[in-house]
């Protein structure tokens, strides 16, 4: 009986072949995907990695209070316009003085996108050999969920709140993953905390390629708290977003894009915005503009990698995706 | 040099002796998660989805969460694909 229960075991628990280093009571949000994602870096790729970081949900545990911590990583605290820049500076003492360790620049999309983006576009310039992980919550949700370059269309902020003159956000979304592998670094890859194996596959892989330089992932977490969503269906809205194509999957090595889990026939994008009270307002044609929107970004993906497939690259480029 | 022996302290701010900060985040707890341990068939998905990662494996028959930490936000209910998991009002447990 106990043998034939073994055999089910998730596989992802292999990933996990380091301990915990936060304690066990610590000041999330419950159902935080924040959380679950801090927790699961350090536990695939070892407690010797030192996280640098900006003020944001992850500050507060991160960087901890008065003269005592959370956990037993080190990290390095820096400011919102200069997250990258200061990565780069701990990169290149490392190098220097031979410590071969892994430098991971955590940041919100709020310091990824918008207020460190110089930094970030910089440092991908560079090809500055560190992790940069990006958690999407959509928003910027420690000062009190104002809305950022990645809030979807039509999401409720503080900043875009619903009403007589404004229905949410009339912007579309930015995205990040794809601005990041246009610039040709040796690995982007984007990831959500639904596909627990396929998040860890992409951070192993991205600590290989952190050797060749700039590696940069975008991790879908969601927030319960700033979109009105019931912290039980943290994971469900992570699936749900994978299966609408709200939010693909996919990686890039040297810019050349491939899909990690292609769906075969999407839903359509409001069973994933009715998980959610912040898209509660939205009309029939505000998800069609929504859906639109989704399907463009899809599009393009899906025709960028099928170029990748398909077209005869020069000889220089793909020797560099297998040697260099 | 692969082990990084500069850094192993506490944290940035802490004093190396300190021990770390650990809240009692059972207290916010509205509802518990209650295993029922026939049902369970040890997929550990609760295991690996539990944000706070307290849900560990008691013996090789079931997965049970630590109440002691354990905040209540049902995710663990959510993902088990058997429904062996039931979210249970705290007050039921107040004797």
């Amino acid at each position: 009986m106990a043998e034939k229960k073994q055999a089910r075991l998730t596989k992802v628990l292999d990933y996990l072949k380091h301990d915990d280093p936060f304690s066990k009571g610590v000041a999330f949000c419950p159902g935080c995907g924040l959380e679950l994602l801090l927790r699961f870096i350090p536990r695939v790729l070892g407690n010797d990695i030192v996280i640098t970081g900006t003020p944001s949900c992850s500050a507060p545990v991160l960087l901890g209070q008065n003269n005592q911590s959370w956990h037993t990583l080190s990290y390095f605290g820096t400011l919102m316009t200069g997250a990258a820049a200061n990565a780069t500076g701990l990169v290149r003492y490392y190098r220097k003085a031979g410590i071969d360790n892994t430098v991971v620049c955590f940041n919100g999309d709020g310091t990824a996108n918008d207020i460190g983006f110089g930094n970030l576009s910089g440092a991908a310039e560079r090809n500055e050999p560190f992790i940069y992980i990006c958690y999407d919550n959509e928003g910027y949700m420690n000062t009190g969920i104002q809305k950022s370059g990645t809030t979807p269309f039509g999401a409720t902020t503080t900043t875009t709140p619903y009403g007589t003159v404004s229905r949410g956000k009339n912007l579309r979304r930015m995205n990040l993953g794809l601005k990041m592998a246009m610039n040709k670094i040796p690995y982007t890859a984007t990831a959500t905390l639904s596909d627990l194996d396929d998040l860890a596959k992409k951070l192993l892989k991205a600590k290989e390629a952190k050797e060749r330089g700039f590696c940069f992932l975008h991790v879908f977490a969601p927030c319960p708290t700033g979109w009105g969503a019931d912290p039980a269906d943290t994971i469900e809205i992570c699936r749900q977003a994978v299966k609408t194509n709200y939010f693909p999957l996919w990686e890039a090595e040297n810019g050349r894009i491939r899909m990690t889990k292609t769906v075969k026939k999407p839903k359509p994008v409001n069973t994933y915005t009715k998980l959610m009270k912040k898209f509660n307002h939205m009309t029939e044609a505000d998800h069609v503009i929504l859906q639109d929107d989704v399907d463009y970004e899809y599009c393009l993906l899906g025709g960028l990698s099928v170029l990748e497939a398909e077209c005869q690259l020069p000889v220089s480029v793909k020797d560099q995706g297998e040697t260099s | 040099m692969s082990s990084n022996h500069y850094f192993k302290h506490e944290g940035p701010w802490s004093d190396a002796g300190d021990p770390l900060m650990c809240t009692d985040t059972g207290d916010w707890r509205t509802r518990r998660p209650v295993v029922d341990k026939d049902k369970c068939i040890f997929c550990g998905l609760c295991a690996i989805y539990c944000p706070i990662q307290v849900v560990e494996m008691k013996g090789d028959t079931h997965f049970e969460a630590d109440l002691d930490f354990c905040k209540g936000c049902g995710i663990c209910a959510k993902e088990c694909p058997k429904g062996a998991i039931t979210m249970i009002s705290e007050g039921e447990f107040v004797s």
